[in-house]
């Protein structure tokens, strides 16, 4: 340990000698400042520039395509809201349909209902009638035969008095 | 000491360069042979990660946008929404290099190839590095302030009042050399620790440190880079603001 801290010492020692040491200015500072100036010149050629312009073309197309793609979520959901809208109408008129069919079916019905009963009606009353009629005639005949026997009975009790 | 260096497992060194000359100029060999890694292996990555751009990323270019949304999203924090977009590059540049600096230095065993002299580490370790990205992020705001508001950016020097004048300049001195002390106090800090245990204890021991120098190192790239982008942002809004450490 001792040695090195020696040597250490020594070795500066003699740098400073040859005109060397830690601080030693000379022609490699501007040499370097023109070095480094040269390194970002062509760096910025061949990495800032084209890759900067990568980055924002990307940042342009990422951006451009959120708007798109927000322009076309608003049509879709303008889209599925008419078609909604669509189908509640339809479904209303479907509702009317249905209820107007029903309306008209029991209207026919009830037309055929009462039509029957009015035939029924008729035929009850003609049935009724020829019914009527029937027994008009078979009273008549009854009537004619009543009429025929009591004058047989009569002439037989006027023969039998006569006698 | 000829005699003490047989018995040292591994050597130190510190404040040894790779001296490297340039028409006169003296220049850290080390520092840019590790720094033309790092810019070569971020470009590399960069290059890989666009180069079949995708909508839809994936793999490596997944990756890369995640860094990148992280520097937009600090520049954009400390700047502004309105006016962050032309400093990306800069506090990205930043930020990147100094974490793979960072990181290489603590991940790469650069010390396993021998250098003539000095030994490779991260960039960051040296104070030429820091205080270069220093100074370049003290111009960016002054850019920044002049540009935006003209001549009227000195009016922040009088705000809120004149008496404040020499705390307001000395502020941009103190600006520059916090940020490079700062970062590359951590990451030569760092290394040294992990230098010396592994000197003391070669096994297990400093493997607790050298995660800590890994967060560490993550960190001050965080912070040099959330710092340059508050300093750009203060100097363009013009509220005065106030300091950050």
């Amino acid at each position: 340990m001792m040695n090195f801290v020696w040597l250490l010492a020594v070795e500066t020692a003699e740098a400073v000698e040859e005109g060397g040491g830690l601080f030693d200015l000379d022609a490699t500072l501007p040499l370097m400042a023109v070095q480094f100036v040269l390194l970002a010149v062509a760096l910025n050629v061949l990495f800032y520039k084209p890759l900067g312009k990568v980055l924002d073309e990307r940042d342009g197309y990422i951006s451009s395509n959120q708007v798109d793609a927000a322009e076309r979520l608003a049509k879709a959901e303008q889209i599925a809201k008419q078609y909604q809208q669509e189908l509640a109408e339809t479904r209303r008129q479907a509702q009317s349909v249905i209820a107007e069919a029903q309306e008209e079916a029991q209207k026919i019905a009830a037309q055929t209902v009462a039509v029957a009963q009015q035939e029924a009606q008729a035929q009850r009353e003609q049935v009724q009638r020829e019914l009527d009629e029937q027994k008009n005639q078979a009273m008549a005949t009854l009537e004619q035969q009543v009429d025929g026997l009591s004058q047989q009975i009569l002439d037989k009790l006027l023969g039998s008095l006569a006698a | 000491m000829l005699m003490i260096h047989p018995l040292v497992l591994a050597k130190l060194e510190v404040g040894q360069h790779l001296y490297w000359q340039l028409g006169g100029l003296k220049l850290h060999g080390q520092v840019f042979l590790t720094s033309w890694f790092v810019i070569g292996a971020l470009l590399l990555v960069s290059f890989l990660a666009t180069r079949n751009i995708q909508r839809i990323p994936s793999g490596l270019q997944n990756f890369m946008e995640y860094a990148l949304e992280f520097i937009r999203d600090l520049a954009k924090n400390q700047i502004g929404e309105k006016e962050y977009r032309p400093w990306v590059p800069f506090v990205g540049t930043l930020f990147l290099f100094i974490f793979v600096s960072n990181w290489s230095g603590a991940l790469i065993p650069w010390k396993l190839i021998h250098l003539p002299s000095g030994e490779l580490a991260a960039p960051t370790n040296d104070i030429n590095t820091t205080v270069a990205l220093a100074l370049l992020t003290s111009l960016a705001y002054f850019y920044a302030g002049f540009s935006n508001r003209g001549l009227g950016y000195f009016a922040k020097y009088i705000e809120p009042t004149p008496i404040l004048l020499p705390i307001n300049i000395l502020e941009d001195f103190t600006k520059p050399l916090s940020l490079s002390f700062r970062l590359f106090g951590n990451i030569l800090a760092d290394e040294l620790v992990v230098a010396v245990l592994v000197l003391l204890v070669p096994l297990f021991v400093p493997l607790p440190v050298m995660v800590l120098g890994l967060f560490t190192s993550a960190i001050q790239a965080l912070i040099f880079a959330t710092l340059a982008a508050a300093y750009i942002g203060e100097a363009i809004e013009g509220h005065g603001g106030e300091e950050h450490g």
